[in-house]
């Protein structure tokens, strides 16, 4: 498809509608929280025994080493599915609004303990629980202590998802015995296996990030000495910088794509372009957050802009501007480069507008862009062709962009191309 | 065969020039010398080292090529004081190099030169614009545009007979001329390129402050700059490659 006719195609038309609703929509949570008080009321038993499924687990990041560490089960009685409040690539295919996702996140219960990270032989009391959970390939039942009443409200981060209502737990007990994925069992019983190296193992074998960074979270795996537990936080960017390393590799000698490919998406009020070009691998993310956007709250501010970037080799420490925006898209830039076998220079601009209402997650980033791939292409002789005829769609200037963007202002020559 | 003394300073110089691009290289032994050219995995940033054996106390070899893993060398050769003499012998049945400073002896193990990334070829750029500055102007031109962006512009204006570096950032610009009086030699011809500061400022760092560099420029063409070390027994050629904004 040529490229101006491409462009058409993704004129908005909806942007007014759903800033409206989005206005509205902040109120919706206040109402999810007093259902999930009502929920709760109902299930948690006389001396405060919270039977439930738990689908995952969540490792706070605050006080570290000494971290709280909990046990995630939805409040909802038995005819709720567990896997549906968990994050994966589910929620973007099931067409999860932000709203749908704090409906999800504020139904489900953190109860949670403080613990120490070192974990490498701890696998009873609640710590123990919290551990089988989350390298079971299923849901687990679960029977919860709880001590006092569940604190209700909502966390919003910009790496993880929403998290809703809290309880410190006493005790927790396992119901039933979990089932483990033989790969899980392996990386979990070679304790000589460095940790990047059992999550691209676990990767190639088919597992996804989302189910990586839960067992990278709960501490198994890993070198024996060096298993801990993981902030949620933390694993999720650190799951998505290893894979995209070992992604990254696979492309270093492949042949470099022949023309100027332009994708894009959209997904709860955040538009991702994808722009590649041939040549040798090079990456940047640049970010434009609208004023009005979360992050970005007061109307009258800028556009604000981040950007990073890396070359051939990459990047040898973290990220400046982007945070976790920038690993999670460059992972979903980097398999599909992958499942081409080739490399190019890839820019990848997304554009934050105020219907992006509230935070859900880097998920949402990761998910925009991976399926940007899957929307038809539009191709460009060059890359200064290619942001040319963007740039009009662009919520700021080619020459504001240029002064941000490393790869506007130019891409890296090689020696060898004189 | 080969066995050289040479002093810590100007073997220091030496590999410091290539370290900054590359973690091992091939060094060509001849009778007139040691030569280096090696090129980062990206194949962005060059150099093409000459020393010759003038600038070496003693040098006496039968040719041939041998590969080092540069850090190891240069914390050999970091061992010795900035005057004294460091005794470099290849000992041919191990594969290895001996090393000697003073009392101190030890040896380093030697890479496979054939398991080393293959040297490129120089091309051969015809540039229209020479410029001739001393290092501490490059210096002052790297960390200016540091403090701004990421990328930096070289050019040469013809008119007006001024060599400039810009830098332009999120929100901040730097700009810097050096004209022709300011500069030791200038030959004027229309230059413009931009240039990724990673790769200049690691070049930045082994560019003698006093030396004197010539600089060639072209219109969105790699930047070479040639310098001597040890006094003039040897020299240095970088070549970087552009970051291209028309395409």
């Amino acid at each position: 498809m040529r490229l101006d006719e491409f462009i058409e195609d993704f004129q908005r038309d909806e942007a007014a509608d759903l800033r409206r609703l989005a206005a509205e929509k902040s109120y919706a949570i206040t109402e999810y929280l007093d259902d999930v008080e009502r929920q709760l009321d109902e299930t948690v038993q006389g001396d405060a025994l919270f039977g439930s499924t738990a689908p995952s687990i969540f490792v706070g990041r605050s006080n570290y080493p000494d971290v709280s560490t909990g046990l995630l089960s939805p409040v909802a009685g038995p005819e709720t599915d567990p896997t549906d409040y968990v994050t994966s690539g589910e929620w973007y295919q099931q067409g999860y609004s932000i709203d749908d996702v704090f409906q999800r996140r504020t139904g489900l219960l953190n109860s949670t303990r403080s613990a120490s990270v070192n974990v490498a032989d701890v696998w009873d009391g609640f710590v123990g629980v919290q551990r089988e959970v989350a390298i079971a390939d299923e849901p687990v039942d679960v029977e919860i202590g709880l001590d006092g009443q569940p604190d209700l409200d909502v966390d919003l981060d910009d790496i993880g998802a929403p998290r809703g209502p809290r309880a410190r737990a006493r005790d927790a007990e396992l119901a039933e015995n979990p089932s483990v994925p033989l790969e899980v069992e392996k990386t979990l019983e070679d304790d000589d296996w460095r940790a990047d190296g059992a999550m691209t193992y676990l990767y190639r074998r088919g597992f996804d990030v989302y189910e990586i960074n839960k067992i990278l979270s709960a501490g198994a795996l890993g070198q024996g000495a060096n298993r801990r537990l993981v902030p949620t936080r933390w694993s999720i960017t650190a799951v998505d910088d290893t894979v995209g390393q070992y992604l990254r590799g696979t492309i270093r000698n492949a042949n470099s794509i022949d023309t100027t490919e332009v994708r894009v998406n959209e997904y709860m009020g955040n538009t991702y372009w994808v722009i590649m070009t041939p040549g040798q691998w090079e990456f940047e993310l640049v970010e434009l957050k609208a004023p009005g956007s979360i992050w970005n709250p007061d109307p009258d501010a800028g556009m604000y802009m981040a950007a990073d970037s890396e070359g051939y080799e990459g990047r040898t420490d973290y990220v400046d501007e982007t945070s976790g925006a920038y690993y999670a898209t460059r992972l979903a830039v980097l398999e599909h480069l992958q499942e081409r076998g080739r490399q190019a220079k890839v820019l990848v601009v997304r554009h934050a507008s105020p219907e992006y209402w509230a935070p859900v997650g880097v998920w949402q980033i990761r998910e925009g862009v991976r399926h940007a791939f899957e929307q038809e292409l539009g191709e460009a002789e060059s890359f200064r062709d290619a942001l040319t005829e963007l740039a009009p769609h662009f919520p700021i200037s080619l020459a504001q962009l240029r002064r941000k963007s490393e790869m506007v202002s130019g891409l890296q020559a090689q020696i060898s191309d004189f | 065969m080969f066995n050289a003394i040479v002093s810590a300073d100007t073997l220091r110089a030496t590999l410091d020039s290539v370290s900054v691009l590359v973690d091992e290289c091939k060094i060509h032994l001849t009778d007139e010398g040691i030569e280096i050219r090696a090129v980062d995995p990206a194949n962005v940033g060059m150099v093409d080292l000459r020393l010759d054996a003038a600038a070496f106390e003693s040098y006496e070899t039968d040719g041939g090529i041998i590969g080092v893993n540069l850090s190891r060398l240069e914390e050999f050769a970091g061992m010795a004081d900035a005057g004294q003499l460091i005794q470099l012998e290849l000992d041919e049945e191990t594969r290895k190099l001996h090393v000697q400073i003073d009392g101190l002896e030890g040896t380093l193990a030697l890479i496979d030169p054939d398991s080393i990334r293959q040297e490129p070829d120089l091309p051969d750029l015809d540039l229209p614009a020479t410029v001739v500055l001393e290092g501490k102007d490059i210096d002052r031109a790297v960390t200016a545009a540091d403090m701004v962006s990421d990328h930096i512009a070289l050019g040469v204006e013809t008119d007006d007979e001024v060599f400039y570096v810009d830098a332009e950032g999120d929100t901040d610009d730097v700009h810097f001329e050096l004209g022709r009086d300011d500069l030791i030699d200038l030959v004027a011809g229309d230059a413009h390129s931009l240039f990724s500061l990673d790769y200049l400022k690691d070049m930045n760092k082994a560019i003698p402050k006093d030396a004197e560099i010539e600089m060639e420029l072209g219109e969105e063409f790699p930047v070479k700059m040639h310098f001597d070390i040890a006094e003039g027994d040897g020299t240095v050629t970088y070549m970087l490659a552009p970051r291209i904004q028309s395409d």
